[in-house]
């Protein structure tokens, strides 16, 4: 009985057995991770640089929706040329995202990924793109009634399609997570990458928009840089390793992004 | 009845504990495994059904907060619970040796079975290199973890009345 548990799982039950243990712990989770938060901002107060907390985080959220303007405002900029030309051009808008805090962390270090405090009743659904003042953070992965799990972007099992964000045509690729380094610092590796095309250190990965495993993906936002360029054993492609900013150190919170229309056309 | 509250309680709380400790990259990003070794804490000291109820529990809570399928806590825990149940009659279990060796065993066996299930479902890429540094990793790890987690315990029980006919503890 526990190995056909084990061996076979039945994915619904699966589903529903974890969504129950998660939403049972979440408030002791949150309370948990309340409390440490407010440890940490003690300890902030105690450095002096406490009274900026809650405005840090306003800010925080406040820089996420003026990143993605930037990056709107970018591509519109890049392929003005081409768009003029488009007969029925709908400017490109800012995404819908929802606030969210991540309650914890991974219990057995086998998965790179945290849990937030806000699931399908919040409307959040699977493969959602999970953003950061940073950057790219992951996706959703396993979503229950309170909490969601993300999968972060150093987690081998996480793959979203990327592009450099210097070359305009060409340069895309797909990235996926590699773990991390010994000192603890993630890894993610853009793969597939066209063997003619010139990539060099330093160059930004981005997220190029398409649809990855059916999920929500917005276009241009930041992944990480370039640090090292090799040629694919078969020669076909290259590929690059790059750190994800973003999901470097201890998250406190992060943005779900459940719209790429903006709020006012939904 | 208490006792056994209390127990789930403390599960609970190692549940949180476990997952707000930091993964240590230079033990293969490992975490402690504070549950495996209050599964063996319990199995070593406490009657058969209370032995049960501890290793469901822990093993629900650790796959439950886990991504992925149901199993390598499911496969782990009552292997562990079977096992020092068989054996602790003949160790003594405050000792700090048996407390060091069941330790790093039960850090090994559970990453040894989550290596396992992984590697047979195909849910997490399995590395040689990798693999083996997670095994080290849990090896060190669970043999600090144990007799920390039974100094805990027994200081909290230690605290609380005495149970009424309640054998050696």
């Amino acid at each position: 009985m526990l190995l056909v548990v084990v061996f076979v799982p039945i994915p619904s039950l699966t589903q529903k057995g974890k969504g129950a243990v998660r939403d049972a712990m979440a408030p002791a989770e949150r309370g948990a991770s309340s409390v440490w938060q407010r440890f940490a901002e003690a300890i902030a107060a105690i450095r002096g640089i406490g009274g900026a907390v809650g405005k840090n985080r306003e800010l925080a959220h406040e820089l996420v929706r003026i990143q993605a303007d930037l990056n709107r405002l970018q591509d519109a900029e890049a392929d003005n040329a081409r768009l003029r030309r488009a007969f029925e051009f709908r400017q490109a808008n800012s995404y819908s995202m929802i606030p969210c805090d991540v309650i914890s962390r991974d219990i057995s270090g086998w998965w790179n990924s945290v849990r937030i405090g806000k699931g399908r009743a919040d409307g959040i659904g699977e493969n959602r793109a999970v953003i950061s003042p940073d950057g790219l953070v992951g996706r959703t992965k396993e979503v229950s009634k309170l909490t969601s799990e993300v999968l972060l972007v150093s987690d081998p099992a996480c793959r979203v399609s990327a592009r450099i964000a210097r070359l305009k045509n060409g340069g895309y690729g797909l990235v996926r997570g590699a773990g991390s380094t010994l000192k603890g610092y993630p890894r993610a590796r853009m793969e597939f990458i066209n063997k003619d095309v010139e990539i060099k250190v330093g160059d930004e990965v981005v997220t190029s928009g398409l649809s990855s495993e059916g999920g929500l993906f917005p276009k241009g936002v930041h992944i990480g840089y370039v640090e090292k360029v090799y040629q694919d054993k078969s020669g076909l492609f290259q590929y690059a390793e790059i750190m994800p900013r973003a999901t470097v150190g201890l998250l406190d919170y992060v943005f779900v992004v459940t719209d790429l229309r903006p709020e006012a056309q939904r | 009845m208490k006792r056994r509250l209390l127990m789930i309680l403390l599960l609970a709380l190692a549940a949180l504990l476990q997952q707000v400790l930091p993964a240590w990259p230079l033990f293969g990003g490992m975490k402690p495994p504070i549950l495996a070794a209050m599964v063996l804490y319990y199995a070593l000291r406490r009657d058969n059904r209370e032995r049960w109820i501890v290793v469901f529990v822990a093993a629900v809570l650790q796959d439950g907060l886990n991504l992925g399928s149901f199993g390598p806590a499911l496969l782990a825990f009552p292997a562990i619970g079977i096992v020092a149940n068989k054996v602790r009659n003949e160790v003594f279990a405050d000792g700090l040796v048996s407390q060091l060796v069941f330790g790093a065993a039960a850090g090994l066996f559970t990453t040894f079975s989550a290596l396992l299930i992984y590697g047979i479902t195909g849910q997490r890429p399995v590395q040689f290199g990798e693999s083996l540094m997670r095994l080290g990793g849990s090896f060190w790890l669970g043999m600090a973890t144990l007799p920390l987690v039974s100094l805990s315990i027994n200081k909290l029980e230690a605290a609380l009345p005495k149970r009424k006919g309640y054998g050696w503890q």
